[in-house]
């Protein structure tokens, strides 16, 4: 395409946009919240399985005893779970140092004679593993040794965490599948209708040899322009509010892990806008073969 | 400069609107299509700038077949062939400089290139001082004027032309006759549909008589005859 056509072509596509303003400020808009959408699902999946596993890793495994253990049997339980796969450190509470860490944590040193000279603690083993995916097997393994009572672990928690993150992708997928289609239909119907407006010109660009590619093009570049511009205003919305949010987070809730990277955040806002236009362009590539006969 | 052996126009929808069509047409020369609606001349005129296909038989311009030719052949064949119309086809909203204009355009001319050719049509068809006038503000005659200059403005070797007089009044359509035929001398073949009896018998040309979908008549002195 010489370099007149592609001044023509540019110039074409302008001015389409500006005669039917209003359907393709509804196809910015609508770009423009599919891909909000997007990159607060992908920034909120990354955070939240980022929360997930760190917290995953932080599960530790309380293995309560039977009561009247001799100290050599805790001792023996202690060394045997140590040979445990996957097991990474294990820590003895007496149920002596349970009550007065209690009382401790009370403020009070009279707790042991208001409960009647009676110590309610269990003598207690504290687990951490290596790797939280053989939390359960060492659950199991360590409810099946003499002297042990029960086990707690951050049991439901993690589970519940991954369940919600799960579904909260599939929602996410969906309604990001939603907006898409509505963006891509309306972009095909932007499209279709200058298609239609210009129905006159076209017929004359054929009639006097314009080639093919100068009649489409101005379409095409219409519909990357649209997606373009709807994914420029969805990444300053989007990427002004995370900043916004990752700096209130980091100076008040500093304990949870929120995903900082400089690097990511532009990584996400770079695809979002190669997103908008290649759905732009496959909306507007669809629209031209589909209704524009040459 | 045209040829045509053994055409025929089939619709898809059944409809017959050519039969075994030869004919011969020189370059520089000015032909006449007559005959009654229906008999096949606006077909014909689509075949020549390849609106149409024939289903069967050749269709040479310049020795280029338009029947067997991939698609992206046919701007560069359009570019060698004006077309005019009945109803003009301007674009309402841009200016008579800005229709002719637009033909240069969209075949990639530059901008200097577009306007000293525009100016020099519309000097040719007499609409230099109407150039900036949107069409509705044109006469009829006029408005084939503006259509004439945007179909030679790229310099085409063949001019095609529907009825270009069918909307206008009998003085207008002189003055479209007489631009023609200057075109003509200056080189461009044309070929052209009409209804019109006391043209075809004054400018004396070349008569191509179409019924039922053939030819029936070829006069080169230009005698028109009534279908009886």
């Amino acid at each position: 395409m010489s370099l007149n056509s592609a001044k023509y072509v540019l110039t074409q596509s302008l001015v389409s946009l500006k005669r039917n303003f209003w359907l393709s400020a509804a196809s910015i808009l609508t770009v423009m919240i599919s891909l909000t959408i997007v990159g607060y699902s992908v920034f909120f999946l990354v955070n939240t399985s980022n929360i997930a596993e760190t917290f995953e890793s932080q599960v530790e495994i309380a293995v309560f005893l039977n009561d009247h253990l001799e100290a050599s049997q805790i001792t023996d339980l202690k060394s045997q779970i140590q040979q445990l796969e996957g097991v990474a450190t294990v820590a003895v509470t007496t149920k002596d140092q349970a009550i007065i860490e209690f009382q401790e944590s009370m403020g009070s040193d009279s707790l042991l004679e208001d409960l009647g000279g009676v110590n309610p603690f269990p003598d207690k083993i504290t687990i951490t593993t290596t790797d939280a995916r053989l939390v359960e097997e060492i659950t199991s393994q360590v409810s099946g040794l003499t002297g042990v009572e029960k086990v707690r672990y951050g049991q439901g928690f993690v589970e519940k965490l991954i369940v919600f993150t799960q579904w909260l992708r599939w929602v996410g997928i969906g309604v990001v599948a939603t907006f898409a289609c509505a963006s891509f239909l309306l972009i095909v119907l932007n499209i279709k209708t200058n298609v239609n407006s210009r129905e006159k010109e076209i017929q004359i660009m054929r009639l006097v040899g314009a080639s093919k590619s100068l009649v489409r093009w101005p379409f095409i570049i219409e519909g990357i322009v649209i997606g373009m511009v709807g994914a420029i205003l969805a990444v300053a919305l989007v990427g002004a509010t995370y900043t916004w949010l990752l700096q209130y987070i980091i100076s008040t809730l500093s304990f949870l892990p929120v995903v900082s990277s400089q690097q990511f955040i532009i990584n996400v806002l770079l695809l979002m806008v190669l997103g908008g236009a290649a759905m732009g362009f496959l909306a507007s590539a669809f629209s031209v073969r589909k209704f524009l006969n040459l | 400069m045209i040829k045509l052996k053994n055409v025929s126009k089939i619709y898809p929808n059944g409809a017959r609107a050519l039969f075994g069509v030869n004919l011969d047409v020189a370059k520089g020369d000015f032909v006449f299509l007559v005959g009654a609606s229906g008999a096949g001349k606006s077909t014909l005129i689509k075949l020549l700038y390849r609106e149409e296909i024939a289903t069967r038989g050749q269709v040479l311009i310049d020795n280029v077949n338009l029947v067997r030719m991939s698609s992206s052949h046919v701007p560069l064949v359009r570019r060698k062939i004006g077309v005019i119309f009945q109803d003009f086809k301007l674009l309402p909203a841009k200016t008579v400089f800005e229709n002719v204009a637009f033909a240069q355009q969209v075949i990639g001319k530059s901008m200097k290139e577009t306007r000293e050719n525009t100016n020099t049509i519309l000097d040719l068809v007499g609409l230099a001082k109407k150039k900036n006038a949107f069409p509705s503000e044109l006469s009829g005659g006029e408005q084939q004027r503006a259509c004439i200059a945007r179909a030679l403005v790229n310099k085409p070797a063949l001019l095609v032309a529907d009825e270009p007089t069918g909307n206008l009044d009998v003085d207008t359509s002189w003055s479209i006759m007489e631009l023609l035929n200057h075109v003509n001398k200056l080189g461009t073949t044309v070929v052209m549909a009409t209804h019109a009896r006391y043209i075809i018998e004054q400018m004396n040309k070349r008569v191509i008589r179409i019924e039922e979908g053939k030819i029936v008549d070829d006069s080169i002195e230009g005698a028109y005859r009534i279908v009886t």
